[in-house]
């Protein structure tokens, strides 16, 4: 183990770290609380809401919140679209078959094309088949794919931990096919989906290279945050926007964590309570769960 | 992995993988064992079918959203211009216009190296993060709370990490205050924003995390103990850290070099916000061409990207043999 003062010059380093993470965040909120004659860099000139009123009531707040509105409806659907794909692409990997390896380095490769890439590719194809190119037909396609690999990852991870007994018992009790995938395999592994979801929302909520070329004058909010950055005079408002943008997605992450604590905190009663009617179950998964993950020799 | 002298090799360590996949095959064998021979076609059909119905979805979305948009990059690349896109007329002009471009060579070359830096500095950055994470932090709880608080602005836009930079550079902005308050300088640096320092600095704060995250994992897998026992061995903290800490966190550091390098080869955002108009990348040079409706020529210059980001990541995969360390 690492020694004392090791181990405190790192903690100190680690804060160091995460102030050089959230840090210049932390400033930009700051800012937006300016008085009117705000600029974007210090000092604060004044206190006040004025940046976030001009957000919501001022001369581009209509624009911001259709642009908010239409952002929020693709990520909702791209989260959708990421956990049921994911979903069922993890299914086929709980088994071997012909193609996984090259099917898995699609999914990889997914992970590796650079969005402004797969924005450009999507818009040559959509143009070589003679299709316009649209929020719903194709910035939802690359925005899902952002998110797939992530998501894929997760579910993987789950049904590595899963205990497939579970579903040989219930249908050795005689429950069908489709009765066991709703009573038993889905309730154990919701809360994967739920941060395949999770994945899938936050990545299309903040992409802006994936929409890019393909989003055909409708607006996404990271679009219109890149248009306000680049093409106008930035002003405190971009702030409070960020800002709030940064708030969705962190109020997003905070309640899918809570969601998952509440259901890990009842799951483990429900085991506690199990044991304590029935005695201690030994609850190995099979041959495979008492080898180690690595092997090195 | 299923070569067989490998496999001779370390007889004693089965890996789990194999374990499961015999165990799966002696499932079905079972399963099959008990039907006729008629049968048993039909449940090796049922599986293969129910397989096929499974990845489906996913395969056919990957298709077409990724598969078939990278080919047609590609295929782009070697087709005409016209005045309102391409059409599918063969030839080498775009290349010939490529090869021909200074601007562009030197534009990838310094992506290239600039992307490098990054990985550099983010392994070296970020390495002490990983381990105080992993190794330093000894309650489950507390550690995982600290891992998500550290990944947490994964999940913010990276428009927006790059937007706030702008208050902290700039003539006036924090940094320059804070230096001149301290005494440190005495005029504004002008470095501070526009320039590839400050995209370095922004790039570093956005992609970290995709270096600290797979490094965590790899070294959360030690067991302590085993620190413990070098230690008692008689193994001082550098030779505990050379022969224990950082074979285990080499895939880590691998696949964590990979993430970045990839995601800050093909950077085009960040870049034209941090970097102002002063400093460009491929991604801009790419995103200007589209821009000026010379589709075939981006395509081009998208193709030499991709063959860099290829290039660069057989180099960083020669570090570790990533199928056998993980």
């Amino acid at each position: 183990m690492p020694g004392r003062w090791t181990k405190r010059i790192l903690a100190v380093y680690f804060v160091l770290f995460l102030l050089f993470l959230y840090g210049p965040m932390i400033v930009m909120a700051a800012l937006s609380f300016q008085g009117p004659q705000g600029t974007v860099t210090f000092p604060m000139r004044g206190l006040g809401f004025h940046w976030w009123n001009e957000l919501v009531s001022g001369s581009r707040a209509d624009t911001i919140r259709e642009t908010a509105i239409r952002s929020l409806q693709l990520s909702i659907v791209s989260g959708l679209v990421v956990a049921v794909l994911a979903f069922t692409l993890s299914m086929s990997y709980r088994r071997r078959f012909r193609l996984d390896g090259v099917l898995f380095y699609l999914v990889m490769l997914a992970l590796m094309t650079p969005g402004i890439l797969l924005s450009l590719g999507t818009s040559f194809f959509w143009r070589f088949m003679d299709q316009q190119t649209s929020l719903w037909q194709t910035a939802l396609g690359t925005n899902v794919v952002w998110g797939l690999p992530f998501a894929f990852l997760i579910m993987v991870a789950v049904w590595n931990r899963y205990d497939s007994t579970v579903e040989e018992a219930s249908r050795d009790l005689g429950a069908s096919g489709f009765r066991t995938f709703r009573e038993v395999t889905l309730p154990l592994v919701w809360t994967g989906l739920l941060g395949a979801f999770l994945f899938g929302f936050t990545l299309a909520w903040n992409e802006y290279d994936r929409t890019a070329l393909l989003a055909a004058g409708k607006n996404t909010l990271p679009l219109e945050i890149f248009a306000l950055t680049v093409g106008s005079v930035i002003r405190p408002d971009l702030y409070a926007l960020g800002t709030a943008t940064t708030a969705v997605s962190l109020i997003g992450v905070g309640l899918f964590l809570l969601a998952a604590a509440i259901v890990l905190r009842r799951r483990a009663q429900t085991t506690g309570d199990v044991r304590e009617e029935y005695g201690d179950v030994e609850t190995s998964g099979g041959l495979a769960a008492g080898v180690p993950g690595s092997h090195t020799p | 992995m299923s070569d067989s002298s490998e496999r001779e090799e370390r007889p004693a360590g089965l890996h789990a993988e194999e374990i499961d996949e015999a165990e799966q095959v002696v499932g079905e064998r079972a399963e099959e064992m008990a039907l006729g021979e008629k049968e048993r076609a039909g449940a090796r059909g049922r599986r293969a079918l129910t397989t096929a119905a499974w990845t489906a979805p996913g395969a056919v979305w990957l298709l077409f959203f990724l598969l078939a948009p990278v080919m047609m990059i590609v295929l782009v690349s070697f087709w005409t211009r016209t005045v309102s896109g391409f059409e599918s007329v063969w030839t080498l002009e775009n290349y010939e216009f490529l090869f021909d471009s200074n601007v562009y060579w030197e534009q990838l070359w310094n992506s290239f190296w600039h992307s490098l830096v990054i990985v550099a500095l983010s392994l070296l950055l970020g390495f002490p993060v990983a381990y105080f994470l992993a190794i330093c932090v000894t309650s489950l709880r507390f550690q995982i709370a600290l891992f998500i608080i550290a990944l947490a602005p994964f999940w913010t836009s990276y428009l927006i990490r790059a937007v706030a930079w702008i208050p902290m550079m700039g003539r006036q902005g924090a940094l320059n205050t804070a230096l001149q308050e301290l005494g440190l300088i005495s005029e504004p640096l002008d470095i501070l924003l526009f320039s590839d320092f400050a995209v370095t600095v922004a790039m570093l704060q956005l992609y970290i995390l995709f270096m600290v995250a797979p490094i965590f994992f790899m070294l959360a897998q030690i067991d302590r103990s085993s620190l413990e026992a070098a230690r008692d061995l008689g193994a001082n903290a550098f030779k505990t850290f050379r022969e224990v800490v950082l074979p285990q966190s080499m895939p880590g550091i691998v696949i964590g070099s990979i993430f970045v390098f990839i995601l800050t080869m093909g950077e085009f955002a960040t870049v034209r916000i941090i970097g102002g108009g002063t400093v460009s990348s491929v991604g801009t040079i790419v995103q200007t061409q589209v821009a000026s409706v010379q589709f075939p020529q981006a395509a081009a210059s998208a193709v030499f990207l991709v063959l860099a980001m290829i290039l660069g990541v057989f180099v960083l995969l020669r570090f570790s043999n990533l199928r056998e360390d993980l």
